[in-house]
């Protein structure tokens, strides 16, 4: 593959910035990370990320975001990967492109705050293979993301702290440009600052003017944009984008991206070709090979995309962000209110105002989401969840434009009660920002280990200190398992069984092809005898059925 | 020659056997209990029969093999090793059938599996034997001598019984309690084992080397030694790796080599037999006992040396003199052979039965498997536990411990517990791979049994397939 990438991991984050500074045109991020969690619930499977790795990384990208998010939660929950693993693989199959986060700032990849030890703890594990960190605070509150700062800079990592964009009368140039001077005024210069439209809110005329004035209060400052398709005009926004000045945009290939990530790379260069904007080092060749694979590939994914097709230009009204808009639907269906779903939305869009109409991204988009649901179910705020407490308490970060009104305080803060407290002396003596106390690492690895029954390094220890429970699952599972991930996406997500003469074939880590092919399948009672030809050696596995495993 | 023997042995041994018969055109009929009846020689025999039910006792009854032997119109019986092969009724009774037997004479086995009276031979013929009694008497008589012994050698003392062999019979003791309570225990462990109680004690070198020298003797009286082997790497007294040569210095090695054809001369050998020596950290080397039989580490020797020695004993046995002389025996390189048992290390080497679900052997340049199991084999749990013997040549020590690690890693043996990765510990132990061992090295090496024994990885995911198609989805993802 090519090594005429313009920007490398190999080099320094200063003579990147310097070469995005110098170099006429646009850059672009892929964004599977994304792709995957707003249009496929997060389930692109690593077997299809490094089946057209090696395309996506002759294509030229600035970045590759793969990390990040929901997603690390979801590798080992639902796709049996250790996400360190994952990186190793990805930067092994893409050495010529950087890698790419997104980091909740104070909430890391999970939706409440962690303390500061295990925040810079799990920032050190990962900045090893991260060379850009997309760091967000969902109420925009600069302090929330600090440690995270710190330890990017630290590791001479290239850091990308946003803003977090959404539209109304508080939402002006003017704040995001004073939002962009306090991030600034923490971090200096040599970052990227990124614009995060999560919603893929505002016309492409408003976007254009919000580039323009950060870039004339901050004429040197690089600006990548990251925005959704949710109503269908994602490359409409990314134009005025950059014709306003944004150095980078975040796109998906066209053999994937659907409707609520982003819009394609290559209708994005071929509209702005156009009007006269190169994106410099981009091939094309590349582009289209990973896209006519993705096709192909597309099909075993099909069932997480979202029941409802087409572009949801309502999303202007209820603001969900574009991964939460996607499985909306599915969660609305899953608790048997699919028919009550435009009662659900139009609740959204009334809380998200009452509550102070922060952005609605994580965490706040699913603290939104159960609160509209709980509303619509059992009337307005007479079921609030503690994560709506938290909020309403400051826990979170202060409101950035205004506080929820009296009725909801009182509502909200005195359920369930039993001492009595007025909501205005509850906020007075519990409210505001709590940053949790630092744990014990070292008392945590020892209560893993002992868990897990083996030696735990730093990397399974920074899982485990944001998901324990889903950790030690997870790496019980390899232990009995192996590397899954190995299996390619039409075994992984088979329905039905397999025939019998059937033959699976898969590359393992080192390349190496492995067969295994079906002989016979024999049910005894709730046992299942599946006799196999594993690399041509026969072997067969007895499965006990269990109810609690699988529901049906 | 032959134009159709018998072997009256099981497992590796009996395919060995057969291997080489095979190459000179003889026949061969196969034995086998019921209780042995898919055993792999059954298979590749010109025919196979049944002697009886099993377990065990049938391969040990002389009549019936006879009867099956003659019946079947054999010249000779090949006894292998263990059940029979050192028993001198059996070859008294082949003889009493017209059957040839592929062995020793049974004046010699008798002489020989004494130790007493083996020691009196070689002392007789001047060769140094480890100091020790002569068989002592029984009752408090017999504890006097002991205690007599204990005091003009001193202590560690081993217990031997008379009729031992292969590891069994011996006892070290430490002091007196231990030696008067030795001597009661011992008797009866004797008794048990070989149907005869005496025993008789020796001094305990420290941590001798065990080096023993392979010979071939024909019935004119011409003999040739093939070598010596290594084999100090014995767990309990049981041999676990043996090596050819086993580099001694040249002038140690011609001395014990000429030492051992005085030995095989003086007690009138014939055949193919091992005469061991022990020696100790100063390099002297004593007499330790003559092994009248094939071995299970005669492939090592086979290896360095090119000379098939089953088809010697064929030749030897049908009155044919020795077609080889000293000087056409050529060393080169260097062998190792170390035999992979069903037993689970961890689990103090407990026999490990079962059905062998997969087996993948390694081959290649300077690999030889003498095997006695198959894939889909059900071990039966009456025999001894090998599975299989690796052998390996390379061009020099090093070469050679390589190609045995490389071996070994290309071993894939599931559905029992194997020795494999505790040998695979000890082909990447310093100390082995710099020859630094003697008697002592498996106890001064507990180390060895560290290792984590993992599954194989598409095994493992092959176990999720098989529950992705026992679920008819995979039940972890949704």
């Amino acid at each position: 593959m090519s090594k005429t990438n313009l920007i490398t991991p190999k080099m320094s984050s200063e003579d990147i910035l310097g070469i995005l500074r110098e170099t006429p045109g646009y850059f672009l991020t892929n964004n599977e990370r994304d792709v995957s969690q707003s249009d496929f619930k997060n389930r692109i499977l690593p077997q299809t990320t490094l089946k057209v790795a090696p395309y996506r990384d002759e294509t030229g990208y600035f970045a590759f975001e793969i990390s990040g998010g929901a997603s690390i939660h979801v590798d080992i929950l639902k796709k049996q990967i250790d996400p360190f693993e994952k990186l190793r693989l990805v930067r092994r199959a893409m050495p010529n492109t950087l890698l790419q986060t997104v980091c909740r700032g104070a909430n890391l990849f999970g939706y409440r705050h962690y303390p500061k030890n295990v925040i810079r703890f799990t920032v050190r594990q990962f900045t090893k293979y991260i060379d850009v960190w997309r760091v967000y605070d969902f109420l925009n509150h600069v302090p929330n993301m600090i440690p995270v700062f710190e330890e990017v800079k630290k590791a001479k990592k290239i850091l990308m702290p946003c803003i977090c964009f959404s539209t109304g009368p508080e939402h002006t140039d003017e704040f995001y440009v004073k939002k962009v001077g306090e991030i600034l005024d923490v971090t200096g210069k040599d970052i990227i600052l990124g614009i995060k439209n999560h919603s893929g809110l505002g016309s492409p005329k408003r976007i254009g003017q919000l580039v323009h004035s950060i870039v004339k209060a901050y004429p040197d400052l690089i600006i990548q944009y990251h925005g959704h398709n949710t109503d269908g005009n994602d490359l409409g926004r990314m134009c005025e984008a950059v014709m306003a000045g944004a150095k980078i945009c975040e796109v998906s290939d066209h053999g994937f991206g659907g409707v609520y990530s982003q819009a394609p790379a290559l209708t994005l260069i071929q509209v702005l070709n156009d009007y006269g904007y190169k994106a410099p080092g981009i091939k094309i060749q590349p582009l289209l090979d990973c896209s006519d694979i993705l096709r192909r590939e597309r099909r075993y994914y099909e069932q997480f995309e979202s029941p409802f097709k087409g572009f949801d230009p309502t999303v202007r009204r209820h603001k969900m962000t574009g991964g939460a808009a996607g499985s909306s639907f599915e969660q609305a269906e899953k608790i048997g209110l699919l028919d009550r779903f435009h009662e659900i939305f139009d609740e959204i869009a009334k809380v998200l105002k009452e509550l102070g109409n922060f952005w609605a991204t994580t965490p706040g988009s699913q603290i939104l989401w159960t609160t509209a649901v709980s509303n619509v179910l059992h009337g307005r705020y007479e079921r609030p969840s503690d994560d709506l407490k938290n909020l309403i308490l400051g826990r979170y970060g202060p409101f950035p434009f205004y506080d929820p009104q009296e009725w909801i305080c009182q509502k909200v803060l005195e359920y369930q009660r039993t001492d009595r407290k007025k909501w205005h002396d509850i906020i007075a003596t519990e409210g505001g920002l709590r940053t949790p106390k630092d744990v014990d690492i070292e008392a945590k690895r020892s209560q893993f280990e002992k868990e897990l029954g083996e030696v735990v390094d730093d990397e399974k220890l920074c899982l485990y200190l944001q998901y324990p429970y889903d950790t030690l699952s997870y790496f019980r599972f390899t232990k009995e398992y192996g590397k899954t991930w190995l299996l390619p996406p039409d075994v992984w997500f088979r329905k039905g069984g397999f025939k019998e003469g059937e033959c699976i074939s898969f590359q393992d880590y080192e390349g190496k092809t492995h067969k295994i092919e079906f002989i016979s399948t024999r049910r005894e009672g709730n046992k299942v005898l599946t006799s196999l030809l594993v690399d041509h050696n026969f072997q067969t596995f007895t499965t006990e059925l269990r109810d609690n495993l699988v529901s049906r | 020659m032959f134009k159709k023997i018998l072997v009256a042995n099981r497992g590796e041994i009996a395919l060995r056997i057969l291997r080489s018969a095979q190459e000179l055109g003889i026949r061969v009929v196969t034995i086998y209990e019921e209780t042995d009846r898919e055993a792999l020689h059954t298979m590749h025999a010109d025919e196979a029969v049944c002697i009886g039910p099993g377990p065990r006792k049938d391969y040990l009854n002389i009549d019936k093999i006879i009867r099956v032997a003659l019946n079947s119109g054999c010249e000779a019986i090949h006894p292998g090793y263990g059940f029979l092969a050192e028993n001198p009724a059996f070859p008294e009774e082949c003889t009493k059938a017209g059957l040839a037997f592929i062995g020793p004479p049974p004046e010699v086995i008798k002489n020989l599996g004494s130790k007493v009276i083996a020691r009196k031979i070689m002392t007789d013929a001047g060769i140094p034997v480890i100091p020790g009694t002569s068989i002592l008497s029984e009752g408090t008589e017999g504890e006097k001598e002991a205690l007599k012994f204990a005091a003009e050698y001193g202590f560690p003392i081993m217990i031997k019984a008379v009729a031992g062999g292969g590891g069994r019979g011996i006892r070290m003791v430490e002091d007196e309690k231990s030696l008067l309570e030795g001597l009661k225990r011992s008797r009866s462990e004797a008794k048990m084992a070989f149907g005869n109680d005496q025993i008789y004690l020796e001094k305990t070198l420290a941590n001798p080397r065990h080096v023993e020298v392979q010979v071939l003797a024909d019935q004119f009286g011409n003999v040739v030694h093939m070598g010596t082997r290594n084999c100090s790497i014995q767990r309990r007294h049981q041999k676990l790796i043996e090596i050819a040569p086993a580099n001694l210095p040249q002038r140690m090695k011609k001395k014990i080599c000429d030492t051992a054809i005085t030995a095989a001369i003086a007690s009138k050998y014939e055949s193919a037999g091992t005469v061991e020596f022990l020696i100790d950290e100063d390099d002297n080397f004593y007499f330790l006992e003559v092994n009248t039989r094939i071995q299970v580490e005669h492939t090592v020797t086979e290896m360095i040396t090119g000379i098939d020695l089953i088809r010697e004993q064929f030749k030897i046995a049908s009155h044919q003199p020795l077609s080889i002389r000293q000087d056409d025996i050529v060393e080169r390189g260097t062998a190792i052979e170390l035999r992979i048992n069903a037993e689970d290390p961890k689990n103090n080497f407990l026999a490990s039965p079962g059905k062998i679900q997969v087996y993948i052997s390694p081959g290649g340049h300077g690999i030889r498997l003498d095997g006695a199991v198959y894939q889909g084999y059900e071990i039966p749990r009456y025999y001894d536990s090998m599975l299989v013997k690796l052998t390996v040549y390379g061009f020099n020590w090093l070469e050679a411990v390589d190609r045995l690690r490389r071996a070994l890693n290309n071993f894939v043996i599931l559905g029992v517990n194997t020795t494999i990765p505790y040998f695979q510990q000890i082909v990447n132990d310093p100390d082995f791979i710099n020859q630094r061992f003697d008697t002592s090295y498996i106890d001064t090496h507990p180390h060895l049994l560290d290792y984590v024994e993992e599954e194989r990885d598409m095994d493992k995911i092959a176990k999720l397939i098989a529950e992705i198609n026992a679920y008819k989805e995979n039940p972890y993802i949704y």
